[in-house]
């Protein structure tokens, strides 16, 4: 019971520490006559810009395109993912495209995309489809592809069809990869969206840190930076929460949960 | 080509099981063919094109000829590559020492481990701007946003790797009374080393991302920055050329740095391996 | 080595009156309740009880890896308070006690390098060790090229060279076949004459208690006590099949397997 506590207590008195440090180096150390705002005035405008409806606007925008994006890349991402486990041929017909596809990010085809395109939303809702889907496609495979041949022996021997034992056997039991990659997907699908704005020109937070960089107004940059970090935050524990939520009763999740 | 996808092990599982009744040369012939396929499709579909975004693919790789020989374009893809290794270097390192510092002290974990969890939810290419307006356009800002945005994912999963040891290692180190520094270097990295080098992987690839986006953001050398450069003035196959070699760099580092890890974790994948079939 | 000389033997290993408890949430659960006995210089002692009577933790205690709730564990005489240098462990899960990432020579060298020893003494007893096994010639492989059995060979190795004079065992051969399993007995056998070293042996395996002990401990109760020590006078030559085949042997086994399961 004590450590938690303390445990708690330690990490509030360093975040409390880390701005403790910045407030200091911004207004007394050796950085007090470079550009870097104080903690106290980048926290100030967050907290102003709370109440401004540009924030929640960009907010707005940027949170639709991760989410577009991400949904799209789900939906394709597990059509091509089952369609590629379930038959061998079709996986080596994909492998090197997608092994080629897998490591390069969607920053590279920004400048095609947004000449396609233009600075819009399609722009960023694209960019993170791209982003997201070659992985929760190869995950939907590897998922598909794992599961127990006994089960669906099982399911051919009571005499369910093909569509069925797809949908009841298969597709459960793939489920924990999907879960885990559109997990892993959720952060980069934000990261993305971000990218859209700050050098794609599209809408959301990442045109307002371009602005506030360009207008050299530091202390709007650093707030908006802040707020890019609490969404970050607020992402990474709300698909965690959901991937417990919807997969605790899965025995192989409980067993990579542990 | 050797990589690390659940796919290609599963696919030589399977081929054994015998589970497709696909003949096997059909199964890699397939394999082969596909990509010859696409980029003979793209070759023909765009030989004729007269859509200015989409240039005849003959007229890309022409142009990439003649870029090639260009100071120029070497002088660009030689910075953006230069950065991109130095910062991956520089941030593996700091993090991994970070990372089993904060591993092996676990008060000194419990008073940063939530500001590092906060960094860590910045998106990484949001740092560029921040160091831009503070530090200016200079190689400096680059090499400081890419490092800074690759550190966390080592330093963390350096630090969760550590704590993560199998326990009975430790005991062993206890009663042998190993010394600190072997115990260091020989038990705890070696048994973090698949989780350090999972989360070098992520780092690579942020690297490579912010190295981009460092370079497209106001900054007159570099790739990104040529790249982009190339679309705003409808360049188009200069715009294509950088694009492919973007691509190719992205997937060169991965490709290498898979290979690497291959090398350093044989004992971890062979284990794991010989744990599957027992 | 005959049993009238190792009686008079001085005690290395000495447990008076140990206790252990652990702290959870709901107040504290002893484990061990109250222990006595002795362990002579050059002896085999094998420690057998019921499952989860707690042999683990007392052996934790043994070789000072968990603290003593009340009660001592002395080493020649000397309280127990942290791992002794002059004992060794070898784990019962030998694919998580040895460095997967070390070649078998290495693993065996690693807890050397603090020893400070002369190369050419640490050379020898590395070479020695792995002889001592049967793991010549397996220098350059990786634990996990090797069975089970091989591997808990490198662990009893990597104890060997280390050259403790007490070797403690965790249920050593409990993961291994039949076979592996009587051969690796007859190492223990062969290491105790070849070195000299006083064996402690956790198992829940009662012929290899009494195949293996000049003295069997048997816990029983829970938290645990000494049930009975029952000495065991076969002396130091054993043998696989004429051992287990006096009648001295059926009725020891009887004895200790009577005493578990009254304790159970």
């Amino acid at each position: 019971m004590r450590v938690p506590l303390l445990r708690t207590g330690a990490g509030a008195a360093g975040a409390v520490a880390a701005l403790g440090a910045w407030q200091l180096a911004a207004t007394a150390g050796p950085l007090a006559d470079s550009p870097l705002p104080s903690a106290a005035d980048s926290i100030g405008r967050l907290a102003g810009l709370f109440a401004t409806p540009e924030l929640w606007r960009a907010l707005g925008d940027t949170v639709v395109m991760a989410v577009a994006g991400l949904l799209l890349a789900t939906v394709v991402g597990v059509l091509l993912g089952v369609g590629i486990g379930t038959s061998p041929l079709a996986m080596h017909a994909t492998r090197v495209p997608l092994e080629f596809l897998k490591p390069i990010p969607p920053i590279v085809i920004l400048p095609v995309v947004v000449l396609v395109l233009g600075p819009t939303m399609a722009m960023g809702v694209f960019l993170v489809f791209f982003g997201c889907f070659v992985a929760i496609a190869v995950q939907s495979a590897a998922g598909v592809f794992d599961t127990d041949p006994v089960a669906r022996a099982t399911g051919r021997s009571y005499g369910m069809g093909r569509g069925e034992i797809l949908t009841r056997i298969v597709l459960p039991s793939a489920l924990p990869y999907i879960g885990t990659a559109i997990r892993v997907a959720a952060p980069t699908s934000l990261i993305v969206a971000v990218v859209a704005g700050l050098l794609g020109g599209g809408p959301g937070l990442g045109q307002s840190l371009l602005l506030a960089q360009i207008s050299g107004d530091q202390a709007q940059l650093f707030a908006y930076v802040l707020a890019l970090g609490i969404l970050g935050l607020l992402v990474q524990g709300l698909s965690q929460w959901g991937e417990r939520r919807l997969l605790h009763w899965h025995p192989q999740y409980r067993k990579e949960a542990r | 080509m050797v990589f690390t996808s659940s796919i290609p092990a599963r696919t030589s599982v399977a081929r054994r099981a015998g589970r497709s009744g696909t003949p096997r040369w059909v199964l890699i012939g397939t394999e082969v063919l596909v990509p010859i396929v696409l980029l003979a499709l793209w070759w023909v579909a765009s030989a004729n094109s007269t859509n200015a975004f989409f240039p005849p693919l003959q007229v890309i790789l022409e142009r990439l000829v003649q870029l090639v020989q260009t100071p120029a374009f070497l002088v660009d893809v030689g910075s953006s590559v230069g950065n991109l290794l130095l910062s991956f270097v520089l941030a593996s390192v700091i993090g991994v020492l970070l990372g089993a510092a904060l591993g092996l002290v676990r008060p000194l974990a419990w008073f940063v481990e939530p500001t590092i969890h906060f960094f860590r939810a910045i998106p990484p290419v949001a740092l560029v701007p921040i160091f831009v307006s503070l530090i200016g356009f200079g190689n400096e800002t680059r090499i400081i946003s890419i490092t800074l945005a690759a550190l966390f994912p080592v330093l963390i999963s350096t630090m969760d790797g550590i704590r993560g040891t199998e326990p009975t290692l430790a005991m062993v180190s206890r009663v042998y009374r190993i010394g600190w520094f072997d115990r260091l270097v020989s038990v705890t990295l070696p048994a973090a080393s698949p989780r350090i080098l999972s989360g070098m992987q992520v780092s690579l690839i942020t690297a490579f991302v912010v190295m981009i986006a460092s370079e497209m953001l106001g900054s007159s050398t570099g790739l990104g920055a040529a790249t982009l450069l190339a679309q705003q003035s409808f360049a188009i196959a200069d715009m294509w050329v950088g694009i492919l070699v973007l691509g190719v760099i992205g997937y060169a580092t991965t490709a290498v740095f898979t290979l690497f890890r291959r090398r350093v974790l044989r004992w971890y994948l062979a284990s794991q391996q010989q744990e599957k079939n027992a | 080595m005959t049993s009238d000389t190792l009686r008079d033997a001085p005690v290395r290993l000495s447990v008076r009156g140990l206790a252990k408890s652990y702290d959870t949430k709901r107040g504290s659960v002893p484990v061990i309740a109250d222990l006595t006995f002795d362990v002579r210089v050059g002896e085999i002692a094998c420690i057998v009880g019921p499952s989860g009577i707690g042999k683990t933790t007392l052996l934790k205690c043994l070789t000072g890896l968990q603290s003593i709730s009340s009660g001592q564990a002395l080493i020649d005489g000397r309280p127990i308070d942290g791992p002794p240098e002059e004992m060794a462990l070898v784990f019962q899960e030998y694919t998580r006690s040895l460095m997967p990432w070390l070649t078998v020579e290495k693993n065996v060298r690693l807890p050397l390098n603090h020893l400070r020893l002369p190369a050419a003494e640490r050379e020898e007893r590395i070479r020695g060790a792995l002889a001592a096994v049967g793991l010549a010639g397996a220098e350059s492989k990786y634990p996990w090229q090797l069975s089970g059995g091989m591997q808990q060979r490198v662990a009893i190795a990597r104890a060997i060279a280390y050259r403790p004079e007490v070797l403690v065992m965790d249920e050593p051969f409990a993961s291994v076949d039949a076979q592996t399993r009587f051969e690796l007995e007859d190492l223990c056998l062969r290491i105790r004459e070849q070195f000299g070293m006083t064996i402690v042996v956790v198992t829940h395996d009662i012929d290899e208690a009494v195949y293996l002990s000049d003295r069997v401990i048997v816990l029983g109760e829970r938290p645990a006590r000494v049930t009975e020590i029952i000495d065991v006078d076969f002396g130091g030559a054993r043998d696989q099949l004429t051992t287990r085949a006096v009648p001295e042997f059926a009725e020891l086994r009887s004895e200790v397997f009577e005493l578990i399961r009254k304790a159970g």
